[in-house]
């Protein structure tokens, strides 16, 4: 069994059946999970921010730091090991997005990551089939390739599947 | 143990630590002065040769990428920044407090002192772009400081996680501090204020740690940097950076408004702006320690 883990900014994917995908403490970041079932893929990217137009040359370097860049970059590595890039081939999962208790929303980038990231699925005709969002706690995501579970986990509470 | 005992005992032993290093004190003191030249912090780096092997590998380590090796303190000083020489000779000498395992929060060995060096780096870009005066460099002491409080209460905390949040998810306690006091008697911030006391640190530092959570009750002369602390606090939670359980369980207090405008991009501006940097410390700290 292999880890690969997923750093903030970072995406992958995989077809190895032993490999575990992991992405930890999402925080206010979102980790879209893309699994395909046929071909027995899961690919994760960790966005941090809605959208690249804040630092291009950043999108550039690591486009998984931004939703907009990151699930184009994301499906183009799932085309790589032979998925098809649409509803048809894909199931599309969502985790993080957390926020700081604040009735007022202001520092809400969670959010926005959100709802960034799910326009940029649309852009592909993908939406979530499950999701595990918001909240006031960081969330750590780890996909088995063996068995397609996608579970979370956060300190102090049991892991839990999404 | 009862509440009012472990409460004592914690007192006591925020009283008993360690005291830091002359070289770290010192360098506390000059940078806590609103006036100060960097050849003072020179002066403290080269009477201690420790801090001068750590502070020189640390400018030629990998993560800074230079062109070519600095090998004069001087220029190693300026080129890292004041801020950096104090964080360096923090780490050297309170390193028992900063890696202490927080079991009691359930998080993973390492995670205080990544947390406090987020914070501390947040902090500071909070603070340049304050709409008042704050001094940056003291921000981000101020951001290293402000939970060593929870090295002192983690182990009496022990297996009180999952009860904790449930309290605060049926809003029995308002949040984690609060959740805190209930448990043990204490909170972080007062445990970290008492350690203050007894390292006889500047006043603006003192209040940045007993007020990180509740910015609005520090004095007014050291509301903003104490505020810049609590938005950099709440920035390295957001960026994944906390300390387990009581990670984003502390609510944002609104009156930051009075001192910065944060609006949605200067935000994200910020969280790609403390992440770049993060990296570039934690792996030139990491690169070089000694085993
Ligand atoms: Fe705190
Ligand atoms: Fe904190």
């Amino acid at each position: 069994m292999s880890n690969i883990i997923i750093g903030i900014g970072d995406l992958g994917a995989s077809k190895g059946q032993d490999d575990i995908l992991k992405t930890f403490a999402l925080g206010s970041c979102v980790a879209v999970i893309l699994l395909d079932p046929k071909q027995r893929a899961a690919g994760m990217v960790h966005i941090a921010l809605p959208e690249a137009k804040i630092n291009p040359a950043k999108a550039q370097e690591r486009p998984g730091y931004f939703a907009d860049t990151g699930i184009p970059a994301l499906l183009r590595e799932m085309k790589k090991l032979g998925c098809q890039p649409n509803a048809r081939g894909l199931m599309v999962k969502l985790a993080g997005g957390a926020k700081v208790m604040d009735p007022n929303d202001t520092f809400n980038i969670g959010k926005r990551n959100i709802l960034a990231a799910k326009k940029a699925l649309w852009a592909f005709g993908l939406g979530p089939v499950a999701e595990d969002v918001g909240g006031n706690f960081s969330r750590t995501v780890a996909i088995s390739l063996a068995t397609g579970d996608v579970i979370l986990s956060s300190p102090g509470r049991p892991n839990w599947k999404l | 143990m009862a509440t009012q005992d472990k409460r004592e005992d914690i007192l006591r032993a925020a009283e008993k630590a360690p005291l830091l290093s002359p070289s770290a004190q010192r360098l506390l003191q000059i940078t806590s002065a609103r006036e100060h030249e960097l050849m003072e912090i020179v002066a403290v780096v080269k009477c201690d040769a420790h801090l001068t092997v750590r502070v020189l590998k640390i400018v030629n380590s990998a993560a800074f990428g230079l062109l070519y090796p600095i090998s004069s303190i001087d220029r190693a000083v300026s080129y890292l920044g004041e801020r950096m020489v104090v964080g360096i000779a923090l780490n050297d000498c309170a390193a028992h407090l900063f890696d202490k395992q927080l079991d009691g929060y359930e998080s993973e060995r390492g995670s205080l002192w990544r947390h406090d060096l987020q914070a501390a780096i947040a902090s500071r870009e909070v603070a340049q772009r304050a709409r008042v005066e704050i001094n940056p460099d003291l921000a981000f002491t101020a951001g290293l400081l402000h939970d060593l409080g929870k090295a002192l209460i983690s182990d009496y905390l022990r297996g009180t996680c999952a009860g904790l949040l449930a309290e605060i998810e049926q809003n029995q306690v308002a949040d984690y501090l609060e959740g805190e006091r209930h448990l043990i008697g204490i909170d972080h911030t007062e445990a970290g204020s008492a350690l203050a006391r007894n390292w006889k640190l500047a006043e603006v530092l003192q209040m940045a740690i007993a007020h990180h959570h509740n910015p609005g009750a520090a004095p007014p002369e050291h509301r903003p940097l104490v505020y810049a602390v609590h938005l950099g606090d709440i920035i390295a939670m957001m960026g994944g950076c906390g300390t387990g359980a009581d990670t984003l369980r502390y609510p944002l207090d609104q009156g930051y408004g009075a001192f910065f405008d944060l609006g949605g991009e200067d935000l994200a501006a910020i969280m790609l702006d403390v992440q770049e940097e993060f990296a570039k410390i934690d792996t030139s700290l990491a690169e070089t320690k000694e085993n």
